[in-house]
């Protein structure tokens, strides 16, 4: 569970769930990323027990399966993971200055 | 699945008949006083309906015929986890930490008021759904 919640694309799969139920397509437009990388994060959600899947016709379609307790580990590590990169933007703004200062 | 499920309420059920039989025990040899003795049953009660809570949004069914009614469901689950969740947390924090006076009402209060969260977000969500089928042509 920690391993599909630590992705932000999968957490942001979960995100655009929330609204309701998606099909496959539908999801991956949301994404830069190609259709076999987006069947693994799918596959790894699935696994975790965090989506179900119904296959409808020739769509497949996903739908959000998460307990309180993964919810909120899933905002938490959003926080967590939005921090990181404002901190992660900081250091490089930081090391940037530094770089243009020793010119 | 369903064994599953039941065995995780019997294990729950002895569990907390087992806490009362000890608790009483205590009181009856005066290693615990009453007051803590009833704390101790009400924490354990409030953690037993966050801990069912949680799972509630996992229980999602089956696949129904249209997505809106998936939508409707799932959110019907989510409003009524978290609410009874927290409710739960709220009930068994009361019940540690407030005076005796508050944490007998505001517990009740924090349980009675998720309920009516759920069921009148429940009846929402089934009128919203209902209207939608008949205005659907």
């Amino acid at each position: 569970m920690f391993k599909a919640l630590a992705d932000p694309t999968r957490r942001q799969v979960l995100q655009l769930l929330r609204a309701g139920p998606k099909s496959a397509g539908e999801l991956a437009e949301h994404f830069p990323v190609s259709k076999p990388t987006m069947s693994a994060h799918f596959a790894v959600l699935r696994e975790a027990g965090l989506v179900d899947s119904d296959k409808q016709g020739k769509t497949l379609m996903y739908r959000l399966r998460m307990s309180v307790l993964e919810e909120a580990l899933m905002e938490f590590s959003e926080l967590l993971g939005l921090n990181l990169a404002q901190r992660g933007r900081k250091t490089a703004a930081a090391a940037s200055l530094r770089k243009a200062s020793s010119k | 699945m369903i064994l599953k499920r039941t065995s995780f309420a019997i294990a729950v059920a002895l569990l907390i008949l087992g806490t009362a039989a000890g608790l009483s025990y205590a009181q009856s040899v005066d290693l615990l006083r009453a007051e803590a003795a009833k704390r101790t049953m009400q924490v354990i009660i409030g953690l037993t309906l966050a801990a069912y809570a949680n799972l509630m949004p996992k229980d999602v069914g089956r696949w129904r015929a249209s997505a809106l009614a998936v939508a409707r469901a799932q959110s019907a689950l989510r409003v009524g986890g978290w609410s009874m969740t927290l409710a739960g947390l709220a009930h068994a924090g009361l019940w540690a930490f407030a005076p005796l006076h508050i944490a007998n009402v505001a517990g009740m209060v924090a349980v009675a008021s998720a309920m009516l969260v759920t069921l009148i977000y429940c009846g929402r969500t089934l009128v919203a759904c209902r209207s939608k089928q008949t205005t659907t042509p």
